[in-house]
């Protein structure tokens, strides 16, 4: 069922047309870089400052309540763009073991902030007025950096799998373009995109 | 006299410098961009931008060292295939010119206390480089090797 809903998704005319662009698909990429460059960054500098290690002249509340709007923007673009990404090779993501566990472990950081949510998120203040942070908030830091970095290890880890090609229906109908047809054979061992390796291998293919 | 590089004899070697790499310019160019947000008046409004920069320097200067590390290594592995790579070339320009800006310009904008009246355009010519740091990084996988500008 799962499969037939990535199935669907993919095949929808919004997605089937972005993934016939050779452009967009990197500049999806790009601007999910950008949220990561941006929201990344107050993630880890609330999670230091709440180990302790960062930012130690300003109260943990001033921190965690500063950065909680523009992270949740942040995530919205990252997530948007991510979302854009899945959606125009949701087949080949399915079949992705770093895709399924990104998402495996994004669902874990929603559970520690569930979790977490009461006893350090929601009222920092007490955190500043207790003699030293509380253990749990260093946990909560503690595993939301561990989980972030490793959600960002496991996305880069996603165009390094090459797709089953003979298990996915999506054509991908990249106009004819020097820098798709040409050999890419350096591009291709370090685990660049898989678009680019399917429609080479579709070419060469197709040329036998 | 050709000498192996020892990265490129491990296939993990490359995807772990990624790695490195990218949590290196998210702690970097993250802790920029608190400081530029603030410039900008968004978010941050409890602390001034001088503040916020005395506040993440180090962990700036300690991203950019993983990301300047690991880039050079991440380059070692195949030079020429980058030198003849152009994203990789407006790479370099924008990363160069953003780190020369982050210790000139944009350092002095928060050398004081009172932002300069110029402070918002500094900060989103900060940010401006800093993205096309970024946007570059990721066209060098997509493009064929080659200065035309015409096989994107």
């Amino acid at each position: 069922m799962l499969l037939e809903f990535v199935q669907w998704i993919q095949l929808t005319g919004f997605f089937t047309a972005l993934r016939g662009s050779a452009y967009v698909y990197p500049i999806v990429l790009s601007l999910h870089m950008v949220g990561i460059a941006l929201f990344g960054g107050m993630i880890l500098i609330t999670d230091l400052r709440l180990l302790g290690w960062g930012m130690r002249k300003r109260s943990i509340a001033e921190v965690v309540n500063q950065f909680r709007v523009p992270k949740r923007w942040g995530l919205l673009l990252t997530v948007t763009c991510g979302f854009l990404m899945f959606g125009s090779k949701a087949e080949e993501y399915y079949y992705n073991a770093f895709f399924r566990t990104k998402l495996i472990l994004l669902a874990l950081v929603l559970v520690a902030e569930l979790v977490f949510y009461r006893g350090v998120y929601a009222n920092p203040a007490a955190l500043d007025q207790a003699p030293s942070v509380p253990g749990n908030a260093k946990l909560a830091a503690a595993l939301s950096l561990l989980l972030w970095t490793s959600i960002a290890c496991c996305g880069r880890g996603i165009g390094y799998i090459e797709p089953p090609l003979d298990k996915i229906h999506a054509r991908i109908h990249v106009i004819y373009d020097a820098a798709l047809t040409v050999p890419r054979g350096l591009y291709i061992q370090k685990g660049q995109d898989h678009q680019d390796v399917s429609a080479n291998q579709r070419h060469s293919g197709r040329a036998e | 006299m050709l000498i192996e590089n020892p990265l490129n004899s491990s296939a993990l070697a490359f995807p772990i410098l990624e790695c490195f790499h990218i949590v290196g310019f998210a702690l970097s160019i993250g802790t920029i961009a608190i400081v530029d947000f603030s410039l900008l008046g968004i978010g941050m409004s409890r602390q001034t931008p001088a503040q916020l920069s005395k506040d993440t320097s180090l962990w700036t200067l300690g991203g950019l060292v993983v990301m300047l590390f690991s880039g050079l290594l991440l380059f070692s592995s195949d030079p020429d295939m980058y030198y003849l790579n152009w994203p990789f070339l407006i790479k370099m320009f924008f990363f160069v010119s953003a780190v020369i800006f982050h210790y000139t310009i944009h350092r002095k904008a928060v050398s004081s206390d009172t932002p300069p009246p110029n402070g918002k355009l500094i900060a989103g010519a900060s940010l401006f480089l800093w993205c096309g740091v970024i946007f570059g990084g990721i066209f060098i996988g997509f493009v064929y090797p080659g200065l035309s500008f015409s096989r994107v």
